[in-house]
């Protein structure tokens, strides 16, 4: 069972989160100029990388916040977990990180 | 009459002589002391013969002393509490234990199949693969047959009646195994003020010093752990876990201890904890759980009193035990000298040490104080030569000594017999890196010591003692020292000094030397049977035969020789498979690899795992404020999702059919009532809410006016529907949403997901509301009758609250907010109230519905009544791949804006034609009600293709006949046609296509 | 030995009746809007994650941007709209939800014992020391669990399964002695 840190509650067992797919994929600002190959690939494909990936989780049984980790899909080990941007950034969350508030584990 | 102890020694031993414990093993009557375990007490009484083969049914005697026990594998205690497949080695002795062999149908003495070993020729590796799978329609009937007498012990026959609890903690440092550098460790972590759990899989803590001769400190070994024990007895933060055994290594420091809690297993703990699951977070970990002493392989290495070397000497020194008279050590290292000097001090005969190293030295024994202390006791040393054979079938009656030329696939020649009753070998030893390895930690093959070492940890780790390759005592403490000094480091904490103990042990051996296979007279092939894994039979010849059969990857050769398979997970046969494996191939060991080990490193009971999550707390129940009524009225409940929801209200015994009729009909001609409050319901407020509903929705949120309501449904991104539900503008800036009630959780998350990680921007704050309030639905022409008979404090009449309105009201002199809206296409009002007055307010309502005949209905009849009207049901009649426009909501697509999912209804698949469209199916036979899920099909021919499903089916009171909704292919353009549902063992029955809408298709009745 | 001569429990568990809820949301960087909340509640809004304050009400941290008020019944009316008018200026949420919450009270020397049967956070008073409070599961359910004095646990626990919960704490204090008022 995993320990995941959320960056408000901090580190709290695997069954208090759920999982959200991968992280920073971001919805095209106008879905009618995409191809539908390009919205399939939106839509459909995720990296699925072996070793690091950055995927959302949401501390579903606490704080109820959405959030960024960053798991190692072969070892597991969580190398920091952080902030989605705050409220009224205008961009999309995904896209950007807060580098001040990531917690390294 | 108890049989005696002829071979209980007259002193010394962990056992306490004060009291004896009558016990029973297979049907015959003994007894033991306090202190035994079953299988010391079997050999104090001279029981060599405690099982037979798995396979071969081969006569069996105890091999070990611990988790590693092979053969003496019991039942323990008859019925509920009954346990199968505990090693008896692993079995604490109490008072009127009643104990019998798994493995010996229909006897241990007297057996069938012991016939097997002589035609065993033709049950070699791959047997069962071979002979049993074909033809595969029989494998039912060899498997009956094979079960009973392959022996596993029986489960228990009813259901268990202790408690078995599961408990989470955390540590600093969690400390396994609770021998020399466990307790070290332990002293080490939990002197510097770390919080400490230590767990041993013994009842004792001690490990190797519970049955050693040396003394540390001055004191003997044992005294010195009981002294080590009160010490950590004593400091805060330290949780002391005995017959706990470390079972599981699982991500993220996250380890599973199995506590057995229970005196008496076997029999009921009165209803208390019988065991218990410790469930540990520990920030470090210290692995001390020792090493397993190896086997050699010879022929007929498996005859009752052949037994682990280490093993003699727990028992004669632990357990004041001889288990033999006149012995035969055989070794190819130094530790088996001290069983000898044990057996030798304990009064038996020790005919010789067969020693294979030192052949051509000239050397007689080992160096040291060790050769010394053999040397005086007149114990003969055969330096370079092995046992070869045994004697005996169901005791051994004598060895055969060859010489060794190290040659291990020659033939030895010119043996020679000696007499005895016991041999006591030792292949070397194996650390326990089981839970290194579980942790994802590399093993790295040893050349010196001939064993796999634990190597990088991929944890927070650390390896100790013998389990880190650290054979003395000396060295073992040491070793125990440092790693809990090094998991203090890690955590932060400062180190407090801890002197390593002194001891008098022996140290300074001679290096071991390789010995997987012994030579017999006869080729490997045709020589009796050398077995490396006891409980599954697999022997040398096995192995061979796999090779020769084409099997190379060890993980292959396991499973086709079934090594490592049994109970014990190969704890003594693994390594000697793998070099025998490697020998055979002409590899190297760790060319061959070794194997992954998983959890469990013993057995774990099914009832530890389950805990208490048993009985009604198998699943958390949810109930509505009203469940109480529901119950009291005598429904029988539907489980949706975790709730409980009355399914009918059976009025004198009905059945759920005329309870279902008779409840529609009430409904349509005056006054339904149903408890409807498990709807997920979510407040949403914030300047930007429209704007966010207007992506998340389908339907122009916008334009609804404040008060309205509007039905509305959610798509994925992927165009599919996810949920529905009706929602209410309550202001100008707030809405009222409600959910299925599978769906309430997985909107909300939904919702939240867009705005926390996609729109930041939109400030929106929802919260749920589900649990708050309590909905009641009247429905029926006479539900504006009542809620005025209620007496309520705003008109109801149409033109003041028209058909999809919502108002806040005082209602029978409670607050509570009124939605005209309606599921059942009749005139209805939905009542949200506080939970806390909703069982008043529904007493309240069937008190004054009695002039209305007012009829409490369940979900069913709320099923059927929406599908007469033509309504959804997510979940049911959609799974996932079912867009609105599927289901004929086209109405519901506002052109005007974006919303998600949007885009994807123009994917080309969605655009399909043929697409499964929802529409409603009558039967021919104007009689049939088809099961849901039925098969549509387009014509009788055979074969022929599917082209739809039905998702919903009832028989309709209202309207006398069967209705059925469902998916059919271009549906939509098809009504009026007919087509077929398949029906087992029956012709297809037609069916006619028609509108989803059955009843009131105007839907005038909801409006009046 | 307790007067009738019965053990001591060592866990007592309690139902807290009488009891009210305000679910509150506001963006706490927002100053005014906080200062205008702590205005009208007499007591501060704890801003740290994972805590409590008490006073004439509790208020327990939910997330970043919620709280949960617990006060007396009768006093949730009017709180409530206070709040709603006091906030109205603010983007801002405050919602009844006085019957979608029942109170538990956990107690005694076995109490930490009982709930770490069936909560996966670290309750060593040094770790969840009194005045922090938590969301997390307790048995198959979740709860809001807050530490008062030692060996004093509050369990807020949605009504739906309060049942369960009661159930779930019965079954899990038994050894123990647990003393559990009929329903
Ligand atoms: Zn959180």
């Amino acid at each position: 069972m995993l320990l995941i840190e959320c960056p408000w509650c901090g580190p709290r067992a695997e069954t208090e989160f759920s999982y959200g797919g991968e992280a920073g994929i971001e919805r095209p600002a106008d879905p009618y100029a995409l191809s539908d190959a390009e919205w399939a690939d939106y839509l459909f494909f995720r990296s699925n990388p072996r070793g690091a990936h950055r995927e959302l989780w949401n501390h579903a049984q606490g704080c109820r916040r959405w959030f960024g980790v960053e798991r190692d899909t072969v070892s597991y080990r969580i190398e920091k977990s952080y902030r989605l941007s705050g409220a009224g950034s205008g961009r999309p969350a995904a896209a950007h990180i807060e580098a001040s508030e990531e917690k390294r584990r | 009459m108890a049989a005696g102890q002829p071979n209980r020694l007259p002193h010394g031993g962990r056992i306490d002589r004060s009291q004896p414990l009558a016990f029973s093993f297979d049907g015959r009557a003994f007894e033991g002391f306090a202190g035994d375990t079953l299988a010391s007490a079997l050999m104090a009484a001279g029981v060599s013969l405690v099982g037979r083969s798995f396979k071969l049914r081969r006569p069996r005697g105890i091999v070990g002393s611990g988790a590693e026990e092979p053969n003496a594998i019991m039942q323990i205690g008859e019925g509920a509490a009954a346990q199968p497949n505990l090693p008896a080695t692993r079995v604490e002795l109490c008072g009127g234990l009643n104990a019998r062999p798994t493995r010996g149908w229909p006897g241990v003495r007297f057996d069938i199949g012991a016939v097997n070993d002589f035609f065993g020729r033709v049950l070699g590796a791959g047997f069962y693969y071979k002979t049993f799978m074909w033809p595969r329609s029989w494998w039912k009937h060899y498997e009956h047959a094979i079960r009973k007498s392959a022996g596993f012990g029986q489960a228990p026959d009813g259901p268990d009646p202790d408690r078995y609890e599961h408990m989470n903690a955390h540590c600093d440092v969690l400390v396994a195994g609770g021998g020399p550098a466990g307790l070290m460790a332990a002293l080490a972590a939990a002197k510097s003020g770390a919080r400490v759990i230590l767990a041993d899989e013994q009842n004792e803590f001690g490990g190797s010093l519970l049955a050693s001769a040396a003394s540390i400190d001055g004191v003997p070994a044992a005294e010195w752990a009981a002294s080590a024990v009160a010490e950590l007895q004593g400091l805060d933060d330290c949780v002391l876990l005995p017959s706990s055994t470390v079972f599981g290594y699982h991500d993220h420091n996250f380890l599973t201890i199995a506590e057995r809690c229970a005196v008496h297993p076997g029999s009921s703990n009165g209803g208390g904890v019988r065991e218990r699951l410790w469930r540990v977070r520990a920030r470090q970990v210290v692995l001390a759980q020792g090493s397993l002493e190896r086997p050699l392989v010879f022929c007929n290495n498996d005859r009752p009193g052949v037994m682990l070397a280490s093993a003699v000497s727990t028992y004669v020194e632990r357990y004041a035990v001889l288990p033999g008279r006149r012995a035969v050590v055989f070794t190819n290292n130094d530790s088996a000298y001290r069983t000898a000097i044990s057996l030798a001090g304990a009064g038996a005969e020790v005919a010789a040490i067969v020693d294979s190293r030192f052949g051509g030295g000239g050397r007689t024994g080992p160096a040291g104080e060790l050769g010394a202390r053999v040397q005086a006791l007149g114990i003969p040393v055969l330096a370079g030569h092995v046992v070869s054979d045994v004697a005996g079938r169901r005791r051994v009656t004598g060895a055969s000594i060859a010489r060794w030329y190290g040659d291990s696939w020659g033939n030895v020649r010119n043996t020679i017999r000696m007499d005895c009753d016991l041999v006591a070998v030792s292949g070397g030893w194996s650390p326990a890196v089981h839970l290194h390895s579980q942790a994802g930690g590399r093993l790295d093959w040893d050349e010196t010591r001939h064993c796999f070492l634990p190597a990088e940890a991929r944890q927070a780790h650390f390896s100790a003692g013998a389990g880190n390759g650290k054979w003395s005592l000396r060295e073992c403490l040491a070793d125990g020292l440092r790693a809990g000094a090094e998991a203090v480091s890690k955590l932060g904490l400062k180190p407090v000094a801890v002197r390593a103990p002194d001891t008098d042990a022996d140290d300074g051996e001679n290096p071991i030397e390789p010995l997987w296979r012994v030579p017999a007279a006869r080729d490997a092939d045709r020589c009796p049977r050398q077995f490396i894994d006891f409980q599954n039979d697999t022997t040398v010849a096995d192995i061979r035969l796999a090779v020769r059969e084409g099997y190379r990857n060890v993980e292959h050769v396991k499973r086709y020789t079934a090594l490592g398979f049994g109970t014990d997970q190969g704890k003594l046969g693994n390594i000697n498979g793998m070099a025998v494996l490697a020998n055979v191939l002409g590899k190297a060991i760790p060319e061959v690899g070794t194997t992954t080990f998983r959890p469990a490193y013993t057995p774990v009971s099914f009832g530890v795992c389950a805990g208490e999550s048993v009985g009604e707390l198998y699943d958390p129940v949810r109930t509505t404020a009203i469940h109480e009524w529901h119950e009291a009225a005598g429904a029988p409940m539907e489980t949706v999702g975790q709730w409980r929801r009355p399914w009918y209200f059976p009025r004198n015994g009905e059945d759920l059919h005329a309870a279902v009729a008779r409840e529609c009909l009430a409904v349509r001609k005056s006054l339904g009532v149903m408890d409807a409050s498990t709807l997920g319901k979510i407040d949403a407020c914030g300047p930007d809410v429209v704007e966010f509903l207007e992506r998340i929705y389908t339907h122009n949120v916008g334009r609804m006016k404040v008060g309205r309501c509007a039905y509305g449904v959610i798509p994925g991104e992927d165009g599919m529907l996810m949920d529905d539900g009706v929602m209410a503008r309550t202001g100008e800036h707030r809405f009222y949403l409600t959910t299925t009630t599978g769906g309430a959780a997985a909107v909300l998350d939904w919702m939240e997901k867009w705005l926390q990680t996609e729109w930041p921007e939109l400030e929106v704050y929802l919260t749920s509301l589900t649990d708050h309030y309590s909905t009641i639905a009247a429905a029926g022409p006479n539900s504006r009758s009542l809620l005025e008979k209620l007496g309520c404090d705003i008109p109801l009449d149409k033109e003041s609250f028209p058909f999809m309105t919502m108002k806040p009201a005082v209602l029978a002199g409670m607050r509570v907010t009124l939605f005209r809206v309606s599921f059942s296409g009749e005139l209805a009002f939905e009542i949200n109230i506080d939970s806390n007055d909703a069982l008043a307010m529904w007493r309240k309502i069937m008190e004054a519905g009695a002039e209305f005949d007012i009829t409490p209905y369940g979900t069913e009849t709320m099923h059927v009544l929406r599908a007469e009207k033509g309504f959804i049901i997510a979940g049911q009649d959609t799974d996932g791949s079912v867009t609105p426009v599927d289901l004929g909501m086209n109405w519901l697509l506002s052109k005007d804006k974006d919303f998600l999912g949007k885009r994807s209804l123009q994917r080309p698949d969605c655009l399909r034609e043929d697409r499964k469209q929802w529409v409603g199916l009558l039967s021919q036979d104007g009689r049939t009600v088809l099961p849901e899920g039925t098969q549509l099909i387009g014509d009788t021919g055979k074969p022929t293709a599917m082209c739809g499903h039905v998702t919903s089916s009832y028989f309709s009171a209202c309207l006398g006949h069967p209705i059925a909704l469902a998916l059919v292919a271009g549906g939509r353009q098809r009504k009026g046609e007919t087509i077929y549902a398949a029906q087992a063992g029956r012709d297809p029955l037609p069916v006619r296509i028609v509108s989803p809408v059955f009843y009131d298709p105007k839907g005038k009745r909801q409006h009046v | 030995m307790s007067e009738t001569g019965l053990p001591l429990p060592g866990v007592e568990i309690s139902v807290r009746s009488g009891r009210g809820y305000l679910n509150l949301r506001l963006d706490p960087r927002r100053g005014q809007a906080l200062e205008a909340a702590e205005r009208i509640l007499g007591q501060p809004v704890p801003p740290a994650e994972n805590t409590f304050t008490a006073s004439e009400h509790e208020i327990y941290w939910l997330g970043p941007d919620e709280w949960l008020i617990a006060t007396a019944a009768e006093r949730v009316l009017s709180l409530g709209s206070e709040l709603a008018e006091g906030l109205a200026g603010f983007h801002s949420a405050v919602n009844d939800v006085s019957g979608g919450h029942v109170e538990l009270l956990v107690s005694g020397a076995d109490a930490r014992m009982v709930l770490a049967k069936g909560c996966t956070l670290d309750l060593h008073p040094r770790e969840f020391a009194p005045g922090q409070c938590a969301q997390t599961g307790l048995g198959r359910a979740a709860v809001l669990l807050a530490a008062g004095d030692p060996s004093i646990y509050t369990i807020v626990v949605r009504r739906s399964f309060s049942d369960y919960l009661r159930r779930w704490l019965a079954n899990a204090a038994r050894p123990y002695g647990a003393r559990f008022p009929a329903r």
